[in-house]
């Protein structure tokens, strides 16, 4: 199953604390959406709030298009995989797996073909009879996506589920996250402040700060035309480049930002000579430091192709491409 | 050196258990006095005991009221304590403070407290007296050991079990209490043997039926006898199969 999900003006006070502030969003069936942003920016609260386990001081929360805020966590068509899995250490994988299915009242034989049927989708079926403590932590929190899904429910909450994952294993995850999530179907709002596990799984992204949303849609809308400082700073490094140079002087409120990638030897604005002051490997691209010749001149962060590097010390002509204007505040 | 701490061991094995050993080998003398020189072995003590029925009686009060007052300061525990982990309610340190406090207080001066309120009640002292007793003297153990258990992994799992659409009565019997078990067996066992061994309270509270602890001190006020004795060996008995029961159940590491 599968629903959309709206939330309409959301405000939540923790005592003077304002955790959310006018959050406004729209999901659409079937999406896989990643609310991604620093600790402390109100995303888990977000979740929270459309689990049910808290209900916002103001606003409305919309599944499917049925108001959820007089609806308990156990009567939502939604389930939520728990940041620390939260297994039932006492049951089976297939009891645990079969647990939701129990609560709605249906027979063992029947929930356990089905507890079955998710533990093959999550690759651990040959392990069924065991205890979660058996387990390794990439397979316990496979058991708890299983048990999330066995409901059906029409939208699966995920707090921040791959957090206690080391780096491999994390990547690994993610596409079967996300490989899952097309099979199934169900909508998916995934937690995490991890930008590129964000861009990695998500159909779109919502970026918050504050309580607030900065910037919501696609990875490569999110990237490479954030719609404000926060969000393209978070998003991944990020060049200044003073409004003179470019050809937006209209917009005398606003910086001009050009991701490291889009720095080298051609592009439209010239950001003029530059001397390289250091570089590093990272497999794909040298990563280079250049400052401006002259005194107190600017520094930027390029990104240069593997077999294009100047020597250090060498000057080169620098220019920016695929510059986007941000405005100042936020 | 290493001499010197296998005889510390031996010391303090010997001080904690000679009294113990004396005690049941003497329980097979044969003589009328419990005193050196030992010149059994015989069983007449035993059967002596197992025959008197007024011991017998006692026993199956003591047991009686042990395992009831264990279960019911089970019970109060573990309401107590889900409440007091679950919600933060203003004064809930002190209401905890106030919940074990009773462990601090001597059970001469519970006793003699229960006393005077069940008089001015009008209840008399009997068997359901000494078990109110117990239950004061249990109920704080076992919601110190129950509280201590419970921590975030078990909230987490309430939440969870929540989420999946469970009622809190489903989630009190097929997730809370079982995640507890080690903690609510533990308890109810500690509590048992508290309420087997106890004497003040039961002397104070019991009139005509009596348990095993207030029976065999009224023997001793007859003088030693290697009968005394049995009985103590067979009360040591129950406590060490409760102790061997619990180590092969609750304690018992989970393989991995």
């Amino acid at each position: 199953m599968t629903a959309d999900v709206s939330l309409k003006s959301i405000h939540q006070m923790f005592g003077s604390f304002q955790a959310l502030d006018d959050i406004n969003l729209e999901f659409g069936a079937g999406e896989f959406v990643v609310l991604l942003g620093p600790s402390g920016c109100g995303k888990s609260t977000l979740l929270f709030i459309l689990g049910g386990f808290l209900t916002p001081t103001s606003g409305e929360v919309l599944i499917g298009g049925a108001n959820m805020l007089q609806v308990a966590p156990k009567d939502r068509p939604t389930t939520t995989m728990f940041q620390d899995y939260a297994l039932f250490p006492h049951m089976s994988l297939r009891d645990n797996v079969a647990f939701g299915l129990r609560m709605r009242g249906q027979n063992k034989g029947q929930r356990n073909i089905r507890a079955d049927e998710m533990l093959d989708l999550v690759g651990l079926l040959d392990k069924a009879h065991h205890k979660p403590h058996e387990l390794s932590g990439g397979q316990r929190q496979r058991v708890a996506l299983a048990r999330a899904l066995a409901v059906d429910p029409e939208v699966l909450l995920l707090d921040e589920p791959l957090g206690a994952l080391d780096l491999k294993l994390r990547r690994q995850m993610q596409e079967e996250l996300k490989a899952i999530q097309r099979k199934v179907g169900t909508t998916f709002v995934h937690v995490t402040h991890d930008q590129e596990e964000a861009m990695a799984i998500a159909d779109r992204i919502v970026v918050m700060n504050h309580g607030k949303v900065e910037d919501a849609g696609p990875p490569e809308d999110v990237y490479l035309r954030p719609k404000t400082l926060f969000s393209a700073n978070f998003m991944g490094d990020l060049n200044t480049i003073p409004a003179g140079l470019a050809n937006k002087g209209s917009e005398a409120d606003r910086i001009i930002c050009a991701r490291p990638e889009n720095i080298g030897h051609k592009g439209e604005i010239n950001l003029g000579n530059a001397v390289l002051e250091s570089s590093s490997f990272f497999g794909t691209y040298h990563r280079c430091h250049f400052r401006i010749s002259g005194k107190g001149g600017q520094e930027y962060v390029a990104h240069l192709p593997v077999d294009d590097l100047p020597k250090l010390g060498e000057e080169v002509q620098l220019f920016a491409s695929n510059a986007v204007a941000l405005e100042h505040s936020s | 050196m290493r001499m010197l701490g296998w005889a510390y061991m031996a010391a303090i094995f010997i001080f904690i258990f000679l009294p113990v050993v004396v005690l049941v080998l003497f329980s097979f003398q044969e003589s009328r006095l419990p005193v050196p020189p030992f010149d059994g072995p015989t069983l007449k003590w035993y059967t002596q005991v197992i025959a008197d029925r007024n011991l017998m009686e006692a026993l199956r009060n003591s047991l009686f009221v042990a395992l009831i007052s264990a279960a019911i300061a089970l019970l109060l525990g573990f309401f107590a304590a889900q409440g007091l982990s679950r919600v933060k309610l203003p004064g809930s340190v002190l209401m905890r403070g106030v919940l074990i406090a009773p462990m601090t207080v001597s059970y001469l001066i519970i006793a003699l407290g229960l006393l005077t309120v069940f008089n001015n009640m009008g209840f008399r002292p009997s068997l359901w007296t000494t078990g109110i007793g117990h239950v004061v003297i249990n109920l704080p153990l076992c919601f110190a050991i129950l509280f201590a258990a419970m921590g975030d992994h078990q909230k987490n799992a309430e939440r969870a079990a929540r989420d999946l659409g469970a009622s809190e009565i489903q989630i009190m019997f097929l997730v809370t209490a079982p995640m507890l078990k080690p903690a609510l067996l533990a308890a109810y066992f500690l509590a048992v043997t508290f309420s087997w061994d106890e004497f003040i309270i039961a002397f104070l509270l019991t009139r005509f039926d009596v348990t095993l602890p207030v029976e065999i001190w009224s023997m001793l006020r007859s003088g030693l006898s290697p009968a005394t004795n049995a009985i103590g060996s067979l009360v040591f008995l129950v406590s060490i199969a409760i102790l061997i029961i619990l180590e092969f159940t609750v304690f018992r590491k989970p393989k991995s």
